[in-house]
């Protein structure tokens, strides 16, 4: 147990010394800080470019209803800064003009119902085409009401009488919580992988340099292993609460700056879902970093490491992509269901679950339940391949290899155990 | 006190790595561990360490199984092994610690280890930054500072100049004289003549050979005689001449000395006595090199 504890003692300090850590910790924060101000930033664009500036002008030709009043008038109404210029001009030549930017766009209306949309350059973002479609089809009903002898502005407001609707969700909102779960379990995610590799390299790099020739001497592989994957998850919980903390911050920032009701509510998260992302968070790591790390320590240069650890990962990114794409159509279908007690995919289909919707507690703890078994079961494993891992040097053995070791190693504890 | 390597058996699977293997060694002296790369020096200093454990035979301390939680040993393999990208001190104190010193006791041996291995201007420095025999050094230190009862080395001079050889021969006779019992392996047959009463030669994982090197050395068939004379030139015709009945060959070993090979050892007196008229710088039994006897055990192994 000294041992443990004086191995974690070493293996967090440096982590936390390590100067790539602490670069990537103030990167990531700036990262933080900077897009916090995004939405701020946008909106202030968004203010100021309206949908068309000032003296913007608008070419239109008119070749269905030949009234350009009307047409002058129903375009005023959607766009009341621009300058409506009806002209009867050809097709060739409103493009010249486009193109020189003497008008922002020209919209040529060939028949009452089909237009063309000239314009010099198409944002992928632009909505200029839906609200001149409403613009056309305005004049249309008009037109037409008109001939039918209905008074169109009256019916305009029947027809388009405003229907305001409200939503309660007695379980969990999934559409309020859809970003910030989005959010956590890419969080979740990455964390995982950076830091099951922070645990993998830390391994080799002790091979590779033969400083576990050392080590070994001093104390037993099992506490060498188990004091690094808790040191090492330690600097990584460290990361993340500062980052954590840094994000929090950034949030309470801007909803100062009074952000819209829909994107402040995006950003803020029931507490127990931020409980229930530390708890997975910690039963992943545990999960991933024994399974990691002794499979590293069979590798005795970082060459060999991606042979070793790579069918882990894929096990990972899989979880992974199941989640994801689970989180955009029905989170509890049946894959998740068994995806959230399988261990290896259990933390973030879990999370995702209690996230976006309402698991019962008793299916949460007998998840829990099974991670913690099988983090027990997987540090024995990884304790035992350690040790045969930490001595060998040369070629990585293949999986069935490991498995004949193991079976040596425990047949040789068997006969000393005896024998005693 | 006394450690007892005694009949030591590991497998590595299929393959028998020490058939056998029994060594041991008191307080106060070096044992000389020779063998081949491969022959199973490594293996044997890790069941003593307790790295790996024997499948059968142990390992005793004054008769009884080691407790290594009571006993320190201070190790020192041969493929040197430390942090490159830590500093110094740090190191140092972590691998003290996890050998059972207090973070102050770790300090203060560090403190104390580096100024004996004239290194303390590097103390915060990181390891790699230093050259190769000062790394070495650093590892020294670092085996050393626990101050172990048991003392392991691994081929302790590679890469040393000579004025740190001799700084690491006084560090280790200092070792020896303080009552350590060390355990020590190289190739380099001048420092185990230098250090080591006792030797244990291993090929195959089996003991070729042990036992007080002087006595080795004498067991071996006393039948050539080294002379050293200003007359060389006129002994040689002379030897052959007069007691060729006696003698097997005569050859010029250079710088005024012949080999005289005799048919029998007995002759040694007679030999001495006839060669009274001439000016005789030295007289004395060839014994063979620690090399010869090394080379002889260990060829045709592995």
């Amino acid at each position: 147990m000294k041992h443990i504890l004086q191995v974690l003692k070493f293996e967090y300090l440096n982590c936390i010394k390590n100067k790539a850590f602490i670069i990537t910790t103030i990167v990531i924060m700036i990262l933080i800080l900077g897009m916090s101000f995004v939405p701020a930033i946008i909106m202030d664009i968004a203010e100021s470019d309206g949908d068309s500036a000032e003296g913007d002008i608008i070419g239109i030709v008119d070749n269905a209803y030949h009234n350009s009043d009307l047409i002058t008038q129903s375009f005023q109404k959607i766009y009341p800064h621009g300058v409506i210029i009806v002209t009867e001009e050809s097709m060739d030549e409103v493009k010249a003009k486009v193109d020189k930017s003497e008008y922002e766009f020209a919209v040529v209306l060939n028949t009452p119902i089909s237009f063309t949309y000239v314009t010099k350059n198409n944002s992928l973002m632009s909505e200029e085409v839906r609200t001149i479609t409403e613009a056309v089809q305005g004049i249309y009903r008009a037109v037409n009401f008109e001939k039918f002898g209905v008074d169109y502005d009256r019916t305009a407001t029947i027809l388009d009488a405003p229907i305001i609707s409200e939503t309660i969700t007695t379980g969990t909102d999934q559409t309020k919580n859809y970003f910030s779960t989005y959010v956590l379990v890419m969080i979740l995610y990455m964390a995982i992988v950076m830091y099951g590799q922070m645990v993998s390299q830390s391994v080799v790099t002790e091979k590779n340099t033969r400083a576990m020739e050392m080590l070994i001497t001093c104390a037993k592989p099992t506490h060498l292993m188990f004091g690094k994957v808790f040191g090492s998850g330690l600097a990584g919980l460290t990361q993340l609460v500062v980052i954590t903390g840094t994000a929090l911050a950034s949030v309470k920032m801007i909803s100062m700056k009074s952000l819209p009701e829909g994107l402040s509510e995006m950003l803020t998260m029931p507490v127990s879902t931020v409980i229930y992302a530390l708890i997975f968070f910690i039963t992943a790591y545990f999960i991933y970093a024994f399974l990691l790390g002794s499979l590293s320590s069979l590798a005795s240069r970082s060459e060999d490491l991606n042979t070793l650890t790579t069918p882990v990962m894929m096990i990972f990114v899989v979880a992974f992509m199941i989640v994801m794409m689970s989180m955009t159509s029905d989170i509890n279908n049946t894959l998740m269901i068994v995806c959230s007690y399988i261990p290896f995919t259990a933390p973030i289909a879990m999370f995702a679950r209690i996230a976006l919707s309402d698991v019962a507690f008793h299916e949460i703890i007998i998840s829990i339940v099974i991670q913690l078994v099988s983090i027990y079961l997987l540090g024995m494993l990884a304790a035992a391949i350690y040790k045969i891992g930490v001595l060998m040097y040369g070629k990585p053995p293949k999986f069935s290899e490991i498995f004949k070791l193991l079976k040596e190693q425990h047949q040789a504890n068997k006969a000393l155990k005896s024998k005693e | 006190m006394e450690l007892k390597v005694q009949n030591v058996f590991k497998n590595f699977g299929e393959k028998e790595v020490l058939r056998d293997i029994s060594l041991s060694a008191q307080s106060g002296t070096a044992l000389g561990l020779l063998g081949r790369n491969g022959a199973g020096k490594t293996t044997t200093i890790r069941i003593i360490m307790g790295v790996f454990f024997a499948d059968k035979g142990e390992i005793l301390i004054d008769g009884k199984p080691i407790n290594r939680d009571k006993i320190r040993i201070g190790y020192m393999p041969e493929e040197r092994g430390l942090y490159p990208k830590i500093k110094i001190c740090d190191q140092m104190a972590y691998l003290a610690q996890l050998r059972g010193m207090t973070s102050k006791e770790a300090q203060k041996a560090c403190d104390k280890w580096l100024e004996r291995m004239s290194m303390t201007e590097y103390k915060y420095k990181k390891l790699e930054t230093l050259s190769k025999g000062n790394q070495q050094k650093i590892q020294l230190a670092v085996t050393l500072m626990c101050n172990p009862q048991i003392v392991i080395l691994d081929e302790p001079f590679s890469g040393l100049d000579p004025v740190n050889a001799m700084l690491l021969k006084d560090v280790i006779k200092e070792m020896i004289d303080g009552g350590a019992i060390v355990l020590f392996s190289s190739h380099q047959m001048n420092y185990i003549e230098e250090f080591c009463e006792s030797i244990a030669i291993i090929n195959q994982g089996k003991i070729a050979i042990d036992g007080k090197i002087s006595e080795i050395k004498h067991s071996y068939p006393r039948d050539r005689i080294a002379v050293t004379s200003s007359q060389y030139e006129k002994i040689a015709p002379f030897v052959l001449q007069r007691m060729s009945e006696h003698i097997i060959d005569v050859k010029n070993d250079g710088e005024n000395t012949l080999v005289i090979r005799m048919k029998s050892p007995d002759f040694k007196n007679r030999l001495f006595a006839e060669l009274s008229d001439f000016d005789i710088d030295c007289f004395k039994v060839c014994e063979p090199s620690l090399n010869d006897i090394f080379v002889e055990y260990t060829e045709g192994g592995i």
